[in-house]
């Protein structure tokens, strides 16, 4: 079935942990576990290609993280929505609404 | 001063961010080797997999040190910036001798002041960062399963 899964498109990874992030604070593999819960193996993600994009999340400033203690009580890095990454949710998500509707009308069209 | 000596050698705390990545991917691979390990015969099996699923780990840790010492350079650089325009405007009210260029060094301590307070206050964590421990969560370990502390190196996969 891995075949009939989608690549991610560039850009939509870090839509997905904006949104992700956007209740609470969690560490890289929650993110990756509740990702993966949420697409339903729709999507090929590699868990390792979270954390170039969140660590590019950080430096411009769409993310703060924090070392705290996770679940089973080890040290783990937490990430947290900015005020400014909530801004980028909001902006990326009205921009994904108009692209996917742009594009359906036109594969409906055609 | 043997801190001192070390910042000077190693200015961007590379050793530092480097360890920091690795804790940070040996424990996603050590939680995704035990989420394996409840399907897989063997811890080896359960390992593979964790590593397949996580795709290439040198690469991802070499991006994310490479990131990590971009984003050190910059703030070391500002900080070292507002620095030398506090002692620059810390000499302009010691030996200037005009009210303009008094007024000149007053400025550039403001600016220096300000910036290291906006620095300060944007590196606060809110309380309401703190992870919840929340027990219903969908992230919650088997308790059941086997936790060894690591269960492999990620410098030796």
């Amino acid at each position: 079935m891995a075949h009939d899964r989608t690549d991610l498109m560039q850009g939509t990874l870090e839509l997905l942990i904006l949104k992700t992030l956007s209740h609470e604070s969690m560490h890289g593999y929650g993110i990756a576990q509740r990702i993966h819960q949420s697409v339903d193996d729709l999507l090929k993600i590699e868990d390792g290609s979270l954390y170039p994009a969140l660590y590019r999340m950080e430096e411009r400033g769409w993310l703060a993280s924090e070392w705290g203690v996770s679940e089973n009580n080890r040290r783990a890095k937490f990430y947290k929505l900015t005020r400014s990454g909530r801004k980028h949710l909001d902006a990326e998500r009205a921009n994904w609404d108009r692209i996917s509707r742009a594009v359906t009308k036109i594969l409906q069209t055609a | 001063m043997k801190d001192l000596t070390r910042k000077l050698l190693n200015p961007f705390g590379s050793e530092a961010i480097e360890r920091e990545v690795e804790e940070e991917l040996r424990f996603h691979l050590d939680l995704l080797t035990e989420q394996h390990l409840q399907h897989a015969d063997t811890l080896d099996e359960a390992r593979a997999s964790a590593l397949r699923q996580f795709g290439d780990v040198e690469q991802v840790t070499d991006e994310c040190v490479e990131i990590s010492k971009r984003q050190r350079l910059f703030t070391r650089a500002l900080k070292s910036f507002l620095v030398l325009t506090f002692l620059a405007g810390v000499f302009v009210r010691i030996f200037g001798t005009e009210i303009n260029v008094l007024r000149f060094g007053d400025m550039l301590i403001a600016v220096a002041v300000m910036g290291r307070l906006f620095l300060y206050v944007r590196d606060l964590k809110p309380a309401g960062f703190r992870p919840k421990s929340d027990t219903s969560s969908p992230l919650k370990l088997n308790s059941s399963a086997k936790t060894p502390a690591s269960l492999f190196d990620i410098n030796n996969p």
